[in-house]
């Protein structure tokens, strides 16, 4: 190794260098022995070098974006572009109770602070209120509902401005959920707690007298408040009293909790407590979601350039997602497709989809307050429309064959595959966008465990039809994906399903013609020896080549599966699966089918493989979806 | 043909770094003096003391705060013999003897050794070994 190679990180390689260098230019020889006094010099010269190449390397890794690992350091250099990473989120939950009261006051008031103990996973959580609740009392009765509560602890600090240029206002706490601070001055003329101030996060239409505060997070996952200069935003008096509130949470763990026992405290009009006459009781409304985790450092590495490049501004699908990741914390995935692109064209129309991290769908609520917040960002004249998920799911059929020889416990083996396939559907597959590789998905099963010999799978996908229940309704189903079918039919298939008028459980099936697009019919069993009796013939059209199921008016009274759900799935003709346009995929291994097979030749029970049990590569000829 | 050896000559560097009165230069270990010292750091040397190599030394220490008698002086005897054999490739025919000195708390140790590929006598160095602390 040359010696001018400066750049080495390896110790032994400096210390070659040294003793190479040595050779060459020195009356000494010891220094090849590693007890001799000059071994020890050459490895001190070799440890500093290697401290400071090190340290070099760290400090030009750490003063870029790209490569920056630490997370303060990333926190930084995306403050410089201005992005505020998400802090944490508390889960949420709506409750309602009602307290009686022997007291004459007309009010009563929930304190902010702890409302409720809820649990989830064997784990109590407790729940606070950021601010308190007033409500009035009828003949000894106050009714509080429908109140949101947050999953955490209610935390209260305060500041006096000092004037000095060094004053920081550092909220000592980690884990704080950011959109529960409350921020309050009171100058010398105010009463209470003074003025509410307002969070910002850019300092556009802002004038010397705005009443606002930024936060930006400091060392260990902390928030500090910014106030204005008198330029932007309203400068601090000497001897102002700054009050904050906040939740402290443990972000996504809350999530769940679905029974409250309440804890909180009521005070009336002149602010004395009250204890209720009766025994709280807390009606769950919804149970406790949308707590999420900081954002990760690679999180903020990805959207801190997009939300700059964005400048503030939705105008391309990129701005998009990073915006809405912005205003809706809660977003795991957004897909957003232009109305020039649909079939047929809305021009004019932005439509959204969001994936939120718990769960399917965004609220009616959070779509709309999602929409208005867009306003201030997007062009005049582009309409957003937030549209629910379409979730294309690929489930596999596979056939596993499995050295007996080398598994002492089948259904362990069995459970290492699904956990593994759920890893590989998190990280590769789940998202808008994404592509189901079907190659990927047979070598992951492999290499599961050595046992695995090999592995038969075939792909199916399958779209959840929301039947509007006891109406008559057209459907249209759309695969992204162009369907493989079989000219004798049975290619589509579905859950059970009843109509108005008629009697037994249907199913959906089709009827190919020459052309690629074939005919939907709806049939059931028939008693008889298992062949099955056409209800309607002709219920719909199916478009192969497109990956698309039109459904013709029909009234459906129930549905077999729950929620008003009928499953339809059909075999895609590639087995890599894609989830076009606004179709979230989602690899679902709860219903995919594990098969696990002997392979008799490998484990050496007939070698001649006689008896070896064989696996079609085909779809089969099922009826109905099982 | 066979293969001729040429031995070259031992030279370290000394610690004290007292120049030579004369030439001011820094003063140099030769042959059985540079091994003597090289064997000696060896034996003091903690094991992990060394960045990245932390195998070399030896671990008499913890034995100085025995008993001084001979159980553990055939202990140190053990310990010193491995360490040279395993680190210092230019001695052969070593011979170490571990006296216990109770009155003084301390071992008195001595090496004997041969120089590989040098004509010189049998070395016979001695030093003490005592707890510090």
């Amino acid at each position: 190794m040359p010696f001018t190679k400066f750049t080495n990180l390896d110790f032994d390689q400096i210390r070659t260098s040294i003793k190479d260098y040595l050779r060459a230019n020195s009356n000494f020889t010891d220094f090849d022995f590693e007890g001799s006094n000059f071994s020890v010099l050459i490895d001190t010269l070799a440890y500093n070098t290697y401290i400071t190449a090190f340290n070099s390397n760290m400090i030009v890794n750490e003063s870029f974006l790209d490569s920056a690992t630490l997370r303060e350091n990333v926190v930084s250099l995306a403050r410089n572009i201005g992005y505020v990473p998400r802090s944490r989120s508390s889960a949420k939950a709506s409750v309602s109770f009602t307290a009686q009261t022997t007291s004459t006051t007309p009010t009563l008031t929930l304190e902010a602070g702890l409302v409720c103990v809820g649990s989830t996973n064997e784990t109590n959580y407790i729940f606070s209120i950021p601010e308190n609740i007033t409500t009035t009392v009828n003949s000894g009765t106050a009714t509080f509902s429908d109140i949101d509560i947050y999953q955490g602890t209610f935390v209260r600090n305060s500041f006096v401005v000092d004037g000095s240029l060094d004053q920081r206002f550092v909220l000592n706490n980690s884990f704080i959920d950011t959109s529960t601070i409350t921020v309050y001055v009171k100058g010398t003329s105010d009463s209470g707690l003074g003025r509410e101030y307002q969070l910002v996060d850019n300092i556009l239409n802002l004038n010397s007298s705005s009443e606002i505060y930024l936060i930006q997070e400091v060392q260990d996952e902390k928030y500090e408040l910014l106030f204005g200069d008198g330029y932007f935003g309203k400068k601090l008096e000497n001897g102002a009293i700054i009050t904050v509130t906040y939740i402290i949470t443990d972000g996504i763990e809350g999530n769940g909790a679905a029974n409250f026992a309440f804890s909180g405290r009521f005070l009336d009009s002149l602010n004395n407590v009250v204890v209720p006459t009766n025994t709280v009781s807390v009606t769950t409304v919804n149970s406790a979601s949308n707590g999420g985790n900081i954002e990760s450092v690679d999180s903020i590495k990805y959207f801190a350039p997009r939300l700059y490049s964005s400048q503030y501004r939705a105008v391309t699908a990129r701005d998009y997602e990073a915006i809405i990741q912005m205003i809706y914390p809660n977003t795991e995935s957004v897909s957003v497709v232009g109305g020039e692109e649909l079939d047929p064209p809305q021009f004019g129309n932005v439509l959204i989809s969001i994936k939120p991290k718990n769960g399917d769908f965004v609220s009616d609520f959070d779509k709309e307050n999602i929409a208005s917040r867009l306003k201030n960002y997007s062009l005049s004249g582009i309409n957003q429309q937030i549209i629910d998920l379409k979730v294309l799911y690929v489930e596999i059929d596979s056939a596993i064959y499995y050295n007996t020889a080398q598994v002492s416990n089948i259904n362990d083996l069995k459970t290492t595959i699904t956990d593994t396939l759920n890893t590989f559907a998190t990280s590769n597959i789940n998202k808008f966008g994404g592509r189901f590789k079907y190659s990927k998905v047979c070598q992951t099963i492999d290499n599961v465990n050595t046992a695995i010999t090999s592995n038969i799978t075939r792909v199916r996908i399958r779209r959840n039809l929301k039947a509007l229940i006891n109406q008559s309704a057209q459907y249209e189903i759309c695969f992204g994906n162009q369907f493989h079918y079989n000219s004798v039919g049975f290619n589509i298939k579905s859950t059970g399903f009843t109509l108005a008028g008629r009697t037994g459980t249907f199913y959906f099936t089709d009827v190919p013609a020459t052309d690629g697009t074939g005919i939907l019919s709806i049939v059931k069993e028939s008693t008889i020896g298992g062949n099955y009796i056409v209800e309607i013939k002709s219920a719909g059209t199916i478009d192969y080549v497109k990956g698309e199921i039109i459904i013709n008016t029909v009234n459906i009274t129930s549905t077999v599966k729950e929620n008003n759900i009928i499953e339809i799935q059909a075999y895609p003709e590639s087995n890599d699966v894609i989830g076009l346009k606004d179709l979230y995929l989602s690899f679902s291994v709860a219903d995919s089918k594990i098969n696990m097979v002997k392979d008799t030749i490998t484990s050496g029970e007939q070698i001649s493989g006689v008896g070896y049990k064989t696996t079609s590569s085909y779809l089969n000829g099922e009826l109905k979806r099982v | 043909m066979a293969v001729t050896r040429i031995s070259r000559a031992f030279k370290d560097i000394s610690l004290s770094f007292e120049p030579h009165p004369v030439t001011k230069d820094l003063p140099i270990l030769k042959n059985s003096n540079a091994i003597i010292r090289s064997v000696r750091n060896l034996v003091e040397t903690i094991p992990t003391e060394r960045y990245f190599n932390s195998l070399l030394g030896s671990d008499v220490r913890s034995s100085l705060f025995e008993f001084v008698d001979f159980g553990t002086a055939s202990e140190i005897e053990e310990q010193i013999k491995t360490t040279i054999e395993n680190f210092e490739p230019r001695v052969s025919g070593l011979q170490v003897e571990v006296d216990p000195r109770p009155d003084d708390n301390a071992f008195e140790v001595t090496i004997f050794f041969d120089i590989v590929g040098q004509d010189f006598p049998t070395q016979e160095f001695t030093f003490l070994l005592e707890a510090t602390r």
